[in-house]
């Protein structure tokens, strides 16, 4: 195994060699059930934000500011996780700022993984110059903290959503380029796809009917990956300032404006940090539990 | 002998082209993030004065001009003057670059001391509490958002037990927080990927045979699994180093810790186009450069890997 | 060095921290120190020591320590003799100094009329490209007919000159040694003759200054000031605390309670400026004078103030700020009428356009979250408005252009202690907030900057108001005050435009 682990790939996708081994095909642990159940409790809680909070999230209330954690206030109203420094409730900006991390997280995975994907299959299918300039870009993309640059983009577009999605897909395409690289290599010298090759058959359609079939538990099981490295980068960019615009809450923005009142009023920094910590844990542990169950292949790779 | 040198010279070629495409990305973000004069200049300066300082600091040329010159000094080594501070970038850069090797060297120091016996011991003592609470341990430390960590160290153990400083450099209590919210990743990381090496040696049939002669539990770990496990261990151990740089960016930004990426991200936001230029350029070649040693380390190591 | 210093004064914080937990003891008894170091923590680190180069607030704290200027404004905001010791208008157009005799710089040369005189003309010596060269736009030339004298003519009649004198682009620089080492290594190793020198900066970390020894105006009580950067405000409240240094600046109000008990208290000045929205009066619907009025009607101020600043400022009453010249005792505070405002804003004909404030984070204190208390209070009269962050080099740049699409936080610092050098120095034709115009008020502005007669300044500046706060160029919210909080033993006084006074006159310790 340890003969063709590639030199310079990036973290994650050594992370998913440094996993415990699973047996393949047992049944789904507590622990993934746990965390898919999470996933989807907040993705619901997303969903049904406006329901689901006790409060609008936007809502200040100056003269409230700063209030502790508590079922029965003063004015009657219970803020289970207190309030921010305008007044406004915790939990409800919480609740909605699961939104912000799902949908940022979720469509930045889809550009990184339509991109590198495709990147990858491109690089694996037509060796020569396509291969080594995409893996040129990619070494030289993993050769600096792709931070810098992304705050850098930012501040030149400003943050919105549609910037931070392209910003947080473009970070993450080298994973799926390098892994579908080599496994459409491997693919590509199997016999069935060179007779197909062979017998005339264009590349789009050899592409699309052999290899994506082929690779696409790969691709679902680094999308899972990436996703928490999505939002846990959302979360960060959000809290050095570079975030969703408020009043929309975000985690990593929530933290940020709590830091400065983080040894009077700790509840406004660790409330949303503390779902994001346990959401990024989550999603990745049930990513190693796909990988387990749907590419054991990846493991050794 | 000559393939590897070629595997090495391939290896040197796409180095050298990837930090040159990193330069060029970051030179053309930068000067499209916008002009550093008006934040030299006091409010009320006039627009004739702002025009000036332009003209002085080179920028009122045209951008394939400024791009030449840019290339032409970096070969050079010289990556002009710090707009904010008034002085050659690199001396800018290498003020702060002790603090940066002080924090990276003890977390990775950190991470490697105690991962490996960690991931050694859960291995050994697998499903037990111990491995678990490890294992549980490892997968925060790899999941969790850097800056979280940071921050929930500053509020238990700074503020709270009022037991280390909250941040700045100073003597070792400095230190600690920083290089444990750094080190945190490559330390989960590097104990997780020892346990299962680890755990896959000891499957091995060779180590059975150990087991079935009779030899000492204590030693057949010491002695084969180690050794054999020692070839991924250090290519991760690599890899982390690597992943230090970006951590720093966080790391010394939630702790002020006057190093280069908390540096990089000042002068980002001052427009400090030479500074971010020579950091940027700096960890790429010091990221390459670690890589580059380990396909050596690797290349002596295990002579299978060289390329046909 | 520094580790024995920090260990030594842990005990001594210890001893302190158990005085005044006895109730027998008055706190002012117990806080003494036998220290000689004075420890500063700023929100962040100075970038360069040439004090031409810089008017950054975290620059100035440590150039206006190095240096002197000519006249000197101390905290109580009257100006006092610096390097001059007397100065007086001779005609029209020219003012004479008499300068301070037997004044030494740190590097053993003796200051005469020609440092002042290469110093000011450095400023604006295009040759010397430096960042204030704007300051002395009033100067015709300079003249230093003897050692200890100099005569500074200025164009037209500058009642104000003195007062510019005492800020910044008025620090005497050494001639001689500027020009034997150059620029560059005059910043890297800056000589002056205020009251430290300069030993050692380690950037972001630490800059260590020492006592000038004969200093003229006395040598400082300690022995070394050390300017530490602690950006981010917990941290630095912690180390106060702690008693790893002994003054903080930028104290933000939600923590005045805190640090203003046990060993520790706030010292606050009032700021000598405001704190404004600026606005872009040439883009509907801020061109509209009505939209404005009910803008402004609907910001409930003395909330903003009690809450968000937790009592930390006054409610202003005028574009003057309180403490400078012409400032009227008898206008009210701004008015709320949340009821009034959606009158003006009906007739106003307003159809809903939106209302954007640019905000940074932290680059004044509270923006950010006074940003989003006032949009909620337009919002409640029916204003669409909204919020956007930008970076602080994004707002540099769009103050550059004028291209700010609606309103920005500003703080005009009153330069001069007076309103020509604030309302009229920002928003008067070609400044940098040039963004509406009146014909009548800038003709006395105009008028105002020129002359020498008190009482006719006294009327423009008052008919200047009322046209103001009919047109509202600048939203005007809050003038706060400037906290520090400071270890009990320290006996300092903050200047209210963040200038950052250790001098003899300011500054001692309390010793047993």
């Amino acid at each position: 195994m340890a003969s063709s682990i590639p030199v310079s790939v990036p973290a994650d996708a050594v992370a998913l060699a440094a996993a415990e081994p699973h047996p393949r095909g047992r049944a789904m642990p507590w622990t993934a059930r746990v965390g898919v159940a999470f996933v989807l409790l907040l993705a619901v809680a997303g969903a049904a934000a406006p329901w689901l909070a006790p409060y609008d999230p936007t809502r200040q209330a100056l003269r409230g500011r700063l209030g502790r954690p508590t079922l029965a206030a003063a004015d009657g109203k219970s803020h289970l996780l207190g309030t921010d420094h305008l007044g406004r409730d915790v939990l409800s900006r919480v609740i909605y700022g699961a939104r912000v991390s799902l949908v940022v997280g979720l469509s930045a995975v889809v550009v990184g993984g339509l991109l590198g994907s495709a990147l990858g299959i491109g690089a694996g299918f037509r060796p020569g110059w396509i291969d080594s300039t995409i893996m040129t870009v990619a070494d030289a993309q993993l050769a600096f903290p792709f931070i810098l640059l992304a705050i850098g983009i930012i501040a030149v577009l400003g943050p919105s959503f549609p910037t931070l999605i392209v910003v947080i897909g473009l970070s993450g395409w080298v994973s799926y380029a390098r892994i579908l690289r080599s496994q459409v290599l491997v693919l590509r010298s199997r016999e069935f796809v060179e007779s197909i090759h062979a017998l005339g058959g264009s590349v789009a359609r050899v592409v699309l009917r052999h290899i994506v079939p082929n690779v696409l538990s790969t691709i679902v099981v680094i999308a899972t990956l990436e996703l928490a490295r999505a939002i846990v980068l959302e979360a960060t960019l959000s809290f050095l300032g570079l975030g969703i615009q408020p009043p929309t809450p975000s985690w990593g923005g929530m933290v940020f404006e709590g830091r400065e009142y983080l040894d009077s009023a700790w509840w406004i920094s660790t409330s949303p940090g503390v779902v994001l910590m346990l959401t990024s844990i989550v999603v990745s542990r049930t990513g190693d539990w796909l990988r387990d169950v749907l590419d054991p292949t990846l493991r050794g790779e | 002998m000559r393939g590897l040198l070629g595997f090495f010279g391939t290896r040197l070629v796409r180095a050298v082209v990837a930090v040159w495409l990193v330069s060029t990305v970051v030179f053309v973000v930068m000067r499209l993030s916008g002009d550093p004069v008006p934040l030299l200049l006091p409010p009320d300066a006039p627009h004739s004065e702002i025009l000036r300082v332009r003209k002085d600091l080179g920028l009122d040329r045209p951008i394939g001009v400024q791009y030449a010159v840019f290339l032409g000094n970096t070969l050079r080594g010289d990556f002009g003057r710090s707009i904010h501070f008034r002085e050659p970038a690199v001396t800018v850069v290498r003020g702060y670059l002790p603090a940066s090797l002080e924090l990276g060297l003890t977390a990775f120091a950190l991470a490697v001391v105690a991962a490996v016996p960690i991931g050694l011991l859960s291995a050994v003592r697998r499903n037990t509490a111990l491995d678990h609470a490890a294992m549980g341990f490892a997968l925060i430390g790899q999941s969790a958002p850097t800056f979280f960590i940071g921050i929930l160290f500053i509020l238990i153990v700074s503020l709270g037990l009022g037991l280390l400083p909250t941040g700045g450099r100073g003597d070792w209590r400095h230190l600690v927080l920083p290089a444990l919210t750094l080190g945190a990743f490559a330390m989960a990381s590097i104990a997780r990927l020892t346990r299962s090496a680890v755990l896959e040696v000891l499957r091995a049939d060779y180590i059975r045979t150990a087991r079935a002669k009779g030899l000492a539990e204590r030693l057949v770990v010491a002695k084969h699994t180690l050794k054999n496990a020692a070839l991924p261990i250090v290519t991760i151990t690599g890899l982390q180093f690597g992943t230090l740089l970006g951590g720093a960016v966080v790391t010394e930004t939630v702790f002020a810790w006057p190093g280069i990426g908390r540096l990089a991200v000042q002068s980002i936001y001052n427009r400090d186009y030479p500074v971010v230029q020579c950091t940027v350029f700096l960890s790429a070649l010091m990221f390459i450069a670690i890589n580059l040693a380990i396909d050596v380390v690797y290349g002596f190591l295990d002579p299978r890997i060289r390329p046909r | 060095m520094a580790q024995i210093t920090r260990r030594e004064w842990l005990t001594g914080a210890a001893a302190l921290g158990a005085a005044a937990a006895l109730p027998a003891v008055g706190p002012a008894a117990a806080q003494t120190t036998q220290k000689r170091e004075l420890v500063v923590a700023q929100g962040g680190d100075i970038s360069k020591f040439d004090p031409h180069f810089s008017t950054a607030s975290n620059d100035i704290r440590i150039s206006f320590n190095i240096f002197d200027n000519l006249t000197s404004r101390h905290p109580d905001g009257k100006l006092y003799p610096g390097l001059a010791t007397e100065w007086k208008l001779q005609g029209q157009t020219t003012w004479a100094f008499k300068l301070r005799q037997g004044v030494k710089f740190h590097n053993g040369d003796p200051f005469t009329s020609a440092d002042a005189k290469a110093s000011l003309e450095r400023t604006y010596d295009p040759n010397a490209k430096t960042m204030v060269a704007t300051v002395y736009t009033t100067v015709d030339r300079i003249e230093a007919p003897d050692p200890l004298t100099l005569l500074i003519h200025t164009k037209k009649p500058d009642p104000l000159l003195p007062a510019r004198l005492g800020f910044y682009g008025g620090q005497i620089v050494p001639k001689n040694y500027l020009a034997s080492v150059g620029a560059d290594a005059f910043n890297a190793r800056p000589v002056g003759t205020g009251p430290v020198r300069f030993v050692s900066w380690v950037k972001d970390d630490r800059l260590v200054l020492e006592a000038s020894p004969d200093y003229w105006g006395g040598r400082i009580d300690v022995d070394r000031v050390v300017f530490r950067s602690i950006p981010e405000t917990a941290p630095r409240i912690a180390s106060l605390l702690k008693g790893e240094v002994d003054v903080i600046t930028q104290l933000p109000p939600d923590h005045y309670e805190r640090v203003n008990s046990g060993p520790t208290q706030v010292r606050g000045a009032l700021y000598a400026g405001l704190y404004v929205l600026g606005v872009n009066s040439k883009r509907p619907p801020l061109d509209n004078p009505l939209v404005k009025q009910a803008l402004s009607l609907a910001i409930d101020r003395e909330l903003i103030v009690k809450e968000l600043w937790r009592g930390r400022g006054i409610i202003p009453s005028s574009p003057i700020a309180k403490g400078d010249n012409h400032w009227d005792a008898s206008l009210p505070p701004l008015p709320y009428n949340a009821s009034e405002a959606r009158e003006r804003l009906k007739k106003s004909g307003y159809k809903g356009e939106e209302v954007v404030i640019e905000t940074t984070v932290g680059y004044t204190a509270n923006d950010k979250p006074m940003s989003e208390a006032i949009v909620a209070m337009w919002r409640d009269i029916g204003v669409n408005a909204k919020v956007e962050v930008v970076e602080y080099s994004v707002r540099a740049q769009k103050n550059r252009d004028k291209s700010f699409k609606g309103m920005w936080w500003s703080d005009p610092t009153s330069t001069l202690g007076d309103p020509d050098g604030m309302m009229w120095r920002l928003l008067g034709p070609g400044g940098p907030q040039d963004y509406w115009r009146h014909a009548r008020w800038d003709e006395l502005g105009d008028k105002a900057r020129f002359s020498v007669d008190e009482k006719f300044r006294a009327e423009a500046y008052k008919e200047m108001t009322k046209i103001f706060l009919e047109h509202n160029p600048w939203i005007i919210v809050i003038q706060p005050y400037e906290d520090y909080g400071v270890q009990r033993y320290v006996d300092w006084v903050p200047n209210p435009n963040q200038q950052f006074e250790v001098r003899r006159f300011n500054f001692r310790m309390r010793r047993t």
